[in-house]
């Protein structure tokens, strides 16, 4: 399966630099569905729709607003937000090296893998190997559309993977979770320990599946052939345009094919 | 193998094959489509400048098979200018930029023999400098039935306020570019415009004009395709080269030569070959040229 490349540069730290494709590391497992009108199954769309004027609103009419207070915006433009964006880079720059285990799970957000491009597959190689043998894992920034990302960059069985970290500021606190001390005995702990023991394992992801979604699809794997529906051939161009466009367009024409 | 190295401007650039006859059925080889391009550098390099190249080569000439080349090649000269631009995908991908007489003779060399370029320039890829109208026949309508077309839609703009270029395809078709020049241009803006006047002339003139890019719709008629409003599309460059059995060219006409040919019925005429080409712009220069600079904007009505 060919991937889709997201980003190319380099990846790189004090003299090293390695050129790089960053790709999806998962394909999301949901079975998507199309919403139709069930009167003759047109695939429906999405269009934004003004209460106060009652009315479609085109795409040129669209801008950004903070909400202050209820029905209180602060507009903001597009070029606005782009001068406080990060500027485009082409590197991912390893910042420092940890051990991954230091790393609460809470903080791994996205994870990609990193395909090494023409010239850098023996750089590559010998920069996942280390990092496997020694146990580190790099820390690195990266800008990724318009937001500059945290990562590390580990090395499964010879390929790099990247995962985006949330911001320790995005990690909301657990102090109101932990129940106030109260006693527990002596014996009560000795149980659960010995109920946790009793169900140890390894980590085996493969054991486990998805089982809604393979029902859908068997479901949809049973439908298929008999009971299909197909839209009516309408394409984007039935729609009319802006009605004082078109009013102008009418009445000019109009005197065009009088003239002739 | 002919070939030689030529020194332009203190860069040294490999040109191959010679004397490979890439239009075989009028013994026009790669030296003349490097020939043409030299000549036209002029002409065609302000409408190639700042824009990602599509390259569609024709290694083995015209009849053989060809492909397409967005990404520039890695084998390029160091010279060679490249924007990043992020594709629909969310991918980025390297293009070639023919900012200068020696990248367009390196591009040449590689038998691209059609240039294709996007609307916008690639530092603000989401901003036309033009809106399109591009005007296809469906047989057995011809170019003559685009002229009409392009002759009502000529003075359907200028009755809103547009002045309008036209140019043609180099095969069965009419280009009409409205200049914008406005970094306020937006192709949702652009978009909707050329298809609200497409469909209202489809609805004006159901006999010759459709809105429809399906074939069936397409018999006996012009499509207006308003959907090249697109930035992610390109168009055949004014002055390019097209890879039809004789060296056609993509070439800009004046409104009053359209207007006779049409009335005349005149289709050959509408047919420019590349030596009429080079006559024609060492007579009247760069007839485009205002396309790059009219600056106009859409009426909000």
């Amino acid at each position: 399966m060919a991937l889709q490349g997201i980003w190319s540069g380099t990846i790189g730290f004090s003299l090293v630099a390695i050129p790089v494709r960053l790709v999806k590391a998962v394909a999301p497992g949901r079975v998507a569905f199309r919403l139709l009108h069930n009167t003759d199954y047109s695939p429906l769309t999405r269009r934004m729709f003004c209460p106060g004027q009652e009315e479609l609103v085109p795409p040129e009419e669209i801008i950004r607003g903070f909400e202050i207070a209820p029905d209180h915006y602060l507009p903001i433009t597009a070029e606005e937000l782009a001068s406080v964006s990060p500027e485009r880079s082409r590197t991912i720059e390893i910042v420092e090296f940890i051990d991954l285990e230091e790393v609460d799970p809470i903080y791994f957000d996205h994870p990609y893998y990193l395909v090494p491009l023409k010239g850098g597959e023996k750089a590559y190689r010998l920069l996942a190997e280390v990092m496997h043998r020694t146990g580190k894992a790099g820390l690195a920034k990266f800008v990724l559309a318009e937001r500059e990302y945290l990562v590390t960059i580990k090395s499964t069985e010879g390929a790099l993977a990247l995962v985006t970290l949330h911001y320790s500021a995005e990690i909301l606190p657990d102090n109101d979770i932990v129940p106030r001390e109260g006693t527990v005995a002596a014996g009560e702990k000795r149980r659960m320990e010995q109920s946790i023991r009793q169900l140890r394992a390894d980590f085996k992801p493969e054991k486990y599946a998805d089982q809604r979604r393979e029902k859908v699809l068997e479901l949809l794997k049973g439908k298929m052939g008999n009971a299909t529906v197909t839209a009516p051939a309408v394409t984007e161009a039935e729609s009319e345009g802006p009605p004082d466009l078109v009013a102008a367009l009418e009445e000019i024409m109009t005197e065009m094919k009088q003239q002739r | 193998m002919s070939g030689k190295i030529v020194q332009l401007g203190g860069r040294s650039l490999a040109l191959t094959n010679l004397e490979k006859e890439l239009y075989p059925r009028c013994a026009f080889s790669k030296a003349h489509v490097l020939d043409y391009y030299r000549k036209m550098a002029a002409c065609i390099l302000p409408h190639l400048h700042d824009r990602a190249l599509t390259m569609k080569r024709y290694p083995h000439g015209v009849d053989q098979p060809f492909f397409f080349e967005k990404r520039c090649p890695s084998h390029r000269p160091a010279w060679a200018q490249t924007a990043d631009i992020r594709l629909a995908g969310g991918e980025a991908m390297t293009f070639c930029l023919v900012n200068d007489l020696e990248t367009l003779l390196w591009v040449a060399n590689l038998a691209a023999l059609e240039l294709h370029v996007p609307l916008a320039r690639a530092h603000a890829p989401e901003t036309p400098t033009a809106m399109v109208f591009d005007l296809d026949p469906g047989a057995p309508a011809n170019i003559l039935d685009c002229g009409r077309v392009a002759l009502i839609l000529r003075d359907l703009l200028a009755r809103l306020g547009l002045a309008t270029w036209v140019k043609t395809s180099g095969q069965k078709g009419l280009h009409l570019f409205v200049p914008l020049n406005d970094p306020g241009a937006t192709f949702a803006a652009t978009r909707q415009f050329s298809k609200t006047v497409a469909l209202s002339l489809e609805k004006n003139y159901p006999e010759l004009v459709t809105a429809k890019m399906a074939k069936a719709a397409r018999t006996g008629k012009v499509f207006i395709n308003w959907e090249q409003n697109s930035a992610s599309l390109t168009m055949i460059c004014v002055y390019s080269l097209r890879a039809r059995e004789m060296p056609y060219v993509s070439f800009p006409l004046e409104w009053p030569e359209l207007e006779r040919l049409t009335a005349l019925g005149d289709a050959e005429k509408l047919q420019i070959v590349q030596a009429e080409a080079l006559r024609r712009v060492g007579e009247q220069g760069d007839l485009f040229g205002e396309v790059l600079t009219k600056q106009q904007t859409l009426p909000h009505l």
